[in-house]
């Protein structure tokens, strides 16, 4: 028996190992589980769309209610300019959403309890984020670092300030992601212990928090999905109209 | 036919659970959680940002420990104005 609760996080590799200059390219359980829950978003959208009748069927529902709420989500924060942002917010919503939830399922492998992989999608919004920034804006954009009515005195002490709040971003947003994950399946996995160990006895207490715990697990893995899309479009919205 | 009105009565009459539901808590209990989870996260994260630049900086000038206790204290601030302007956005929406 397993009873190592960090062990469901070890990353191990599937079939051939691949080398291209000096990089290990090979396909791992992390690789699989993106490419199952990227196939599963996939499925979900093509069988939602296909037959497009005036009366939904259930798959057709939970598809155009995701759509609806997404570009709810975009237009009350990130205002009508970023509409064309939807693609790109609806796929980050969805990925993580599926990752998260594919997660859920026993003995799977949740992607999003590695900081790596949090860190490289928050990453890359972030770089986004400013490169839409100086496109739309110029260098007025660096106007976002300094707060209007400041002393000249304590200018470069707030730029700085600023500057690392600006830089917090991503590291907060990857953060959030894959500590939440990673502390409910530990959790899960240690109530779960608990149950083989304490026997037919005392096991039942600790086997009904793990039932709550999956209910709330799964609310969790909804809402961290809910939260990176909805800071995304904060960026988004700060980045479009540079406001204070 | 007749099953076209049929749902069109049963949507009406969702569409008032819908509107009674909604007029009852105003904020979703869920939201709320998802704003709490992001203030907390905001805090830590800018003073691991601001002590990370610090330290780096010391190695860069070779200032050990000075830069990183700076930079520290200054992360500290950015992360208490981050958690005020988050919070700021949220009474913005709460009024409106």
């Amino acid at each position: 028996m397993e009873m190592n609760p960090m062990h469901q996080f070890e990353v191990y590799r599937i079939g051939p190992e691949i080398k291209l200059g000096g990089v290990n390219l090979s396909f791992t359980n992390a690789s699989l589980f993106m490419t199952i829950s990227s196939i599963t978003i996939l499925l979900l959208l093509f069988f939602g769309t296909k037959k497009k009748s005036l009366i939904p069927s259930k798959l057709q529902l939970v598809t155009e209610m995701s759509y609806t709420f997404i570009a709810k989500m975009i237009n009350d924060t990130a205002g009508p300019s970023a509409k064309p942002f939807f693609p790109l917010i609806f796929t980050l919503f969805m990925f993580v959403l599926f990752c998260n939830m594919v997660g859920m399922v026993p003995y799977s492998f949740t992607v999003t309890s590695h900081i790596i992989v949090t860190f490289m999608l928050a990453a890359s919004i972030f770089v986004g984020v400013t490169i839409i920034g100086f496109i739309k804006h110029g260098f007025k954009y660096l106007e976002l670092f300094v707060p209007k009515g400041v002393p000249i005195l304590l200018l470069p002490l707030i730029i700085v300030i600023e500057l690392i709040s600006y830089l917090s971003r991503p590291v907060s947003l990857s953060v959030r992601l894959f500590a939440n994950m990673m502390a409910g399946h530990t959790m899960l996995k240690v109530f779960g212990g608990f149950v083989i160990s304490l026997g037919l006895l005392g096991g039942w207490l600790p086997l009904g928090f793990s039932v709550a715990l999956t209910g709330l697990e799964i609310l969790i893995a909804f809402l961290q999905a809910y939260v990176f899309a909805i800071l995304t479009c904060i960026y988004l919205n700060d980045a479009l109209n540079l406001s204070h | 036919m007749k099953n076209i009105k049929e749902i069109s009565t049963r949507l009406e009459i969702a569409k008032k659970n819908l509107k009674k539901n909604k007029a009852k808590n105003n904020s979703s209990n869920a939201a709320s959680l998802g704003k709490a989870l992001k203030i907390s996260t905001e805090l830590v994260a800018a003073v691991v940002v601001g002590s990370t630049i610090g330290f780096i900086l010391d190695n860069w000038f070779d200032t050990k420990p000075w830069l990183t206790i700076v930079f520290f204290f200054m992360g500290a601030t950015a992360g208490i104005l981050n958690v005020i302007k988050s919070a700021k956005k949220m009474q913005k929406n709460f009024r409106k």
